[in-house]
């Protein structure tokens, strides 16, 4: 029988190469550029942290790599500060939630496997270069045992939480649990990474510190301004969900009376709540490595919780001033980092004591904010 | 004992409540109609405090809606809101909204006949951006009974609900009004507004 639909019927003979080039096209725009947009922030983490480490201390990849290896605690901070960071990362590739429409569809198998694995180990180029170049065969050795790790980590899906139901007896404390809960539900990757890069500021601030020797109030301020400063891709995500939650119950909160004062709390209580616990495993990771003394311990806990508590109120001033604005992603990410480059401004011109300064800047500065 | 004087809301320039007067007593259920874009929507979310008006005063028994802190305060939460859009954060669960709800307005939670009216425990453990249209409706309208609040405000409250969640609507809004409570809604179903016995006001087009 003669074919009546002519030319305007889609060709039987489409090219099996074309169809499958296609298919990759589309799976790469679906999964791969998404993850590559996640992983470019990790990057820019780590030339940070790189120029921090490699810099002026004069540290090589060998030394870094080395000290890891007969190092139990380096080791651990680094092993650790690679898997959290990179863990969203590997989500997005290995469970392809976003493909789910395509994998439906008849299409090939095979390319999205090698894409999807191409780009995982692409993705990592920053672990990859530090080990190949640091040790060798044996490095890459590393390298292939936390592929596993990461694989584990990717395919790992928490069970469901029972959901439990709050008696909130005040409007405030309801609030203040709103934004936490907004944090859980809505930021799991963003503060998994934030774990993994405040666990590489304390690994940067202790071998900072451990390499050149520091104790005391020196110790204090500098690791705290390292601290300072490296967090400020760790929180600048999280910043943006606790934004949302805050306009999300803009109405809610207006119709209920609950007065903007209170909502503001609740924003800072959340910021607060993020950096102290940061800075928390920053303290750890720096205490793993550089094995300081009792009293040097206590003074860098001291300021570098205090230098979290002014980036707290110096974030929320960054979010309140105009929380609606068009721009307001920049402007988070800018606040973030205007106000750890005002930390490291109080430590350096008056060394730990800065921190009381930086505080009672930041508190001036919020104070500016009309909420 | 609910009052509207003189009120003018404006957006984007141009205004689109002009010097409304309107009162309410206790067990009145008003409902406003008017065409698509007449001002429904912004008329109900003034009253509920979102949007401030241009001039002129909303009181619940005395309290301004847009007065001092303290009467602010007592005016809101003698009333009960559900939006047009029924879109409150999109991560809490439906008890979660219940129980800020309720801490808000000093209330207990939901009663057995809430519950059961409304079909509310099946809402409460889930989040709400996971909720149909009508269910997150249940939900606000849920949390928007807590108390009960003097004054109802609801926007187009018939919207995405099933044949036999709008019967415990209508029976929900004509209880709340035998209590003295009073109610605003915005709708298009005449016959609705017509079984609740509904004051009719309407808005001139604006277009």
């Amino acid at each position: 029988m003669a074919d009546t639909q002519g030319g305007s019927s889609p060709s039987p003979t489409t090219p099996f190469l074309t169809s499958h080039v296609r298919w990759a096209d589309v799976w790469t725009r679906a999964v791969i550029w998404p993850a590559w947009r996640r992983a470019s922030a990790i990057w820019i983490g780590c030339a940070i942290v790189a120029a921090v480490v490699f810099g002026p201390t004069g540290m090589q990849p060998s030394d870094l790599t080395s000290l890891a290896l007969h190092h139990a605690g380096v080791g651990a901070a680094l092993g650790l500060t690679w898997l959290l960071v990179y863990a969203p990362t590997a989500r997005l590739i290995v469970r392809a939630d976003a493909a789910a429409y395509l994998r439906s569809l008849p299409g090939p198998r095979l390319a999205p496997l090698l894409i999807g694995g191409g780009a995982f180990l692409v993705l990592q180029l920053p672990w990859l270069v530090l080990w190949t170049l640091g040790d060798g065969l044996r490095g890459l050795a590393v390298f292939a045992l936390t592929q596993l790790a990461l694989l584990a980590l990717a395919r790992f899906r928490p069970p469901p939480s029972r959901a439990r139901f709050p008696t909130w007896d005040h409007p405030a404390s309801a609030l203040r649990s709103i934004h936490l809960r907004a944090l859980r539900r809505r930021a799991g990757d963003a503060l998994v990474r934030g774990a993994g890069l405040a666990v590489l500021a304390g690994a940067a601030a202790g071998l900072i510190l451990r390499n050149n020797g520091l104790s005391g109030p020196s110790a204090a301020s500098t690791g705290a301004a390292i601290i300072a400063v490296v967090l400020v891709p760790a929180c600048a995500g999280v910043l943006l969900v606790i934004l949302g939650a805050h306009r999300q119950t803009a109405w809610l909160a207006a119709t209920l009376g609950i007065s903007p004062a209170t909502r503001a709390t609740a924003l800072i209580f959340a910021i607060a709540v993020v950096q102290l616990a940061a800075s928390s495993l920053a303290l750890l990771a720096a205490a793993l490595i550089a094995e300081p003394s009792p009293r040097t311990f206590a003074l860098l806990s001291l300021v570098t919780l205090g230098c979290a508590l002014g980036a707290s109120l110096g974030c929320a001033r960054a979010l309140l001033a105009r929380p609606d604005s068009p721009t307001i992603a920049a402007r988070a990410v800018t606040g973030a980092a205007v106000t750890a480059a005002a930390a490291v401004l109080c430590l350096s011109l008056f060394g730990a004591p800065g921190v009381l300064a930086f505080l009672a800047a930041s508190l001036l500065a919020l104070s500016t904010v009309r909420p | 004992m609910i009052s509207l004087d003189r009120l003018s809301v404006r957006r984007g320039g141009r205004t689109i409540i002009d010097d409304l007067s309107l009162s309410l007593s206790a067990g009145d259920i008003v409902g406003v109609v008017g065409k698509n874009g007449c001002g429904k929507s912004t008329l109900l979310s003034c009253i509920a405090g979102i949007l401030p008006p241009h001039s002129g005063r909303i009181t619940i028994d005395g309290a301004s809606i847009w007065g001092p802190r303290r009467q602010r305060a007592r005016a809101r939460r003698s009333l009960g809101y559900v939006p047009e859009a029924a879109d409150p954060p999109g991560f809490l669960l439906g008890g979660e909204l219940w129980a800020l709800c309720a801490a808000s307005r000093g209330a207990p939670p939901p009663s057995p006949a809430l519950r059961d009216s409304l079909g509310l425990d099946e809402l409460r453990p889930i989040p709400l951006d996971r909720m149909s249209l009508g269910q997150r409706r249940r939900a606000c309208l849920g949390a928007a009974l807590l108390g009960p609040p003097a004054l109802l405000v609801l926007d187009e409250p018939d919207n995405g609900l099933d044949a036999k969640r709008l019967d415990a609507l209508l029976a929900l809004l004509l209880s709340h009004a035998s209590d003295g409570g009073a109610c605003i809604l915005a709708s298009h179903d005449a016959s609705l507004l017509d079984q609740l016995g509904a004051r009719i006001h309407a808005l001139p087009d604006r277009a």
